[in-house]
């Protein structure tokens, strides 16, 4: 059981001033699953993505992923472990093309070495071009293929959420944490967006969803954590989530 | 004016005025058109790359470690600033470069044991002075100015075709509009000219040599190895990194990249440089003194990369074209309409301003920058 336990997080606490945003919170997702995160606006749920993530320090806690402590890494050192996270309101990088967005994402590239750009320029452009290969049968599957050349900051909010899922993906990460991936989309587009998070589950890459939509939340997740005013307030599949009486009275404040 | 354009000595010194800004500029926009780090204190990297240079061939080093070595220090200049402030917000790095900067010409100008102090620093060594090339010496040199004026005019050529290759392709799209072909092509024209004309003159000035035209063909040879570096590297998956650390820093980082470490990379290779522009500049002036390091040069050095185009290396090199050119000519023709020394030398950054307000309305992102990028969201 606890073999397949990709991420856990244990007594997390952060402060912001006087608030305490997060409260000795707790979350474990299994390797394979798709987790949901949920709770009322202001519940700390994307505090406790910036705490996984190592946006922020944590005050207290620990956060072991993939069986090693991770809360002591830098940010980017995390992600290159195989835990990348997205951003409530999607961000890219608008002057570059959402190709080159794409190609940012692979880890360990050579061509990312100052020197060896100037002396292995051969072996860089082989490399190139397996990214980019790699990147545009990305951007066709989420139908980015046809934008690829363009700026990424001239693409729509929707198109920015599927660009920032599929530059995750490009990463090849064993976790991808998804903030609000539904939030501002429209309706045909939300369908997609969860077609495609259920397709790449099923090819072994975990999520961690933080999303207000419940339909998304009730379809997508095996398990989900809810979180009120910084403390787990309950967790379990998404029956049981939908019948907590308690749940129930944070979100409809009965 | 026909005085000016007879003069092939000047047009030599004139030449390598404008190369040695031009590797100064191109520094600076790695740091700040690539990276976004807003360095005030540029001149600091090319102070410290002319003192270093010139008291170690004074001390009997050869010249070519002592540029190494000038460079050396530079980057490690970088690297302190670096290390210490590159985590901070982009506006405070600012601060910290000016400071930086006044506090190098403050040490060359006071630590005489050092630097000589205000007298200055003369009689080092430049490179061919004492060279007498025979025949063989000057073909050679010939040549040499040859091939860098043909990558020069290739480079050229290949920036007009993806111009016109841009402009067929969003012809019939979107609200920008790209260049017009004629524009390009006239622009292309005055370039070649330009290049024509320091060819011409270079060769002649080599044919009767003086030293300053080896100096020139020396400091031409290292502007396209600079730019041509620049070039691979901002192309490059590296290239990439930088700029996407311009845009927006926390998505590289949570993309798994040591966001840091690049802008340090960056910033010491700016500084390195600008190192080795400060060695050209130390040979052309014959003599330094620490108030040829004041922070105009650092402005002079900006307003080149706005001029060209933040972000282009091109760009750059076309500004410093034009920045020196506009130097040169108001030098001599604004004396013809009769107005005084003191008078004239305020008319003339008057008129600078001037043209840079024009440019920031008419075209912000700078003759070779794009349009499209101004009006992007973030």
């Amino acid at each position: 059981m606890t073999e397949d336990i990709l991420l856990s997080a244990k007594g997390l606490s952060k402060s912001f001033g006087g608030i305490l945003a997060v409260n000795n919170a707790k979350i474990e997702l299994k390797s394979g699953s798709i987790t949901g995160l949920i709770g009322p606006n202001g519940a700390g749920k994307t505090t406790l993505f910036n705490l996984l993530a190592n946006f922020y320090p944590p005050d207290r806690g620990q956060v072991i992923f993939d069986r090693e402590p991770i809360h002591q890494l830098p940010t980017y050192k995390i992600a290159r472990r195989g835990m990348v996270r997205t951003f409530q309101v999607a961000r890219v990088l608008s002057r570059l093309s959402v190709l080159e967005n794409m190609l940012l994402a692979p880890q360990k590239q050579l061509g990312e070495n100052l020197v060896k750009v100037w002396f292995d320029r051969k072996t860089i452009r082989k490399e190139e071009k397996i990214n980019r290969e790699k990147a545009m049968s990305i951007l066709e599957s989420v139908g980015l293929d046809n934008k690829a050349r363009d700026y990424a900051g001239a693409l729509s909010g929707g198109q920015r959420k599927l660009l920032e899922i599929a530059r995750a993906l490009m990463s090849d990460p064993k976790l991808i944490l998804l903030d609000e991936p539904a939030a501002g989309v429209n309706p045909a587009l939300i369908e997609r967006i969860c077609q495609h998070i259920l397709n790449w589950n099923q090819a072994g890459i975990s999520f961690l969803i933080i999303e207000h939509n419940m339909d998304v939340v009730m379809s997508l997740c095996d398990h989900i954590w809810v979180l009120a005013e910084g403390s787990n307030l309950a967790d379990g599949t998404p029956e049981e989530i939908q019948n907590n009486p308690n749940v129930l009275k944070a979100y409809f404040g009965q | 004016m026909l005085n000016l354009l007879n003069n092939s000595g000047y047009i030599v010194s004139l030449t390598i005025l404008t190369s040695v800004f031009a590797i100064f500029a191109l520094g600076l926009n790695l740091q700040w058109g690539f990276s976004g780090l807003i360095n005030f204190g540029h001149i600091a990297f090319m102070t410290i790359g002319a003192y270093t240079t010139v008291m170690l061939s004074l001390a009997g080093i050869p010249l070519i470690v002592a540029v190494i070595i000038g460079a050396a220090l530079a980057a490690l200049l970088g690297f302190i600033i670096g290390i210490s402030t590159l985590r901070l917000r982009e506006d405070y790095l600012a601060i910290v470069t000016v400071g930086v900067s006044e506090l190098v010409r403050l040490v060359a100008n006071n630590e005489e044991w050092l630097t000589r102090g205000v007298q200055g620093v003369r009689r080092y060594q430049i490179p061919f002075v004492d060279w007498e090339p025979g025949i063989f010496g000057k073909v050679m040199a010939i040549i040499l100015l040859t091939s860098i004026a043909i990558f020069a005019e290739w480079q050229l050529l290949r920036g007009i075709k993806t111009q016109l290759q841009e402009y067929h392709s969003t012809k019939n799209k979107s609200s920008d509009q790209p260049r017009k072909p004629i524009t390009v092509i006239t622009w292309g024209s005055i370039a070649t000219v330009i290049i024509l004309f320091v060819y011409i003159n270079g060769t002649i000035s080599l044919y009767d040599y003086h030293y300053q035209a080896g100096l020139m063909v020396l400091v031409l040879l290292v502007l396209a190895l600079v730019y041509w570096g620049l070039e691979i590297l901002v192309r490059s998956p590296w290239g990439r990194v930088i700029k996407a650390i311009r845009e927006d820093e926390e998505i590289v980082r949570a993309l798994g990249k040591n966001v840091f470490w690049y802008k340090l990379q960056a910033f010491m290779l700016g500084g390195a440089i600008a190192g080795v522009a400060g060695s050209f500049y130390a040979w052309q002036l014959n003599a330094v003194y620490p108030n040829s390091f004041e922070p105009l040069q650092t402005f002079n050095a900006w307003i080149i990369v706005v001029i060209g185009g933040a972000g282009n290396n091109s760009g750059t090199i076309l500004g410093a074209i034009i920045f020196w050119t506009y130097d040169a000519l108001t030098r001599f023709l604004l004396p013809q309409l009769g107005i005084d020394n003191a008078r004239l030398s305020a008319l003339r950054i008057m008129v600078i301003g001037l043209i840079l307000m024009i440019l920031v309305m008419w075209r912000p992102q700078g003759i070779l920058g794009k349009k499209e990028e101004l009006t992007l969201g973030k």
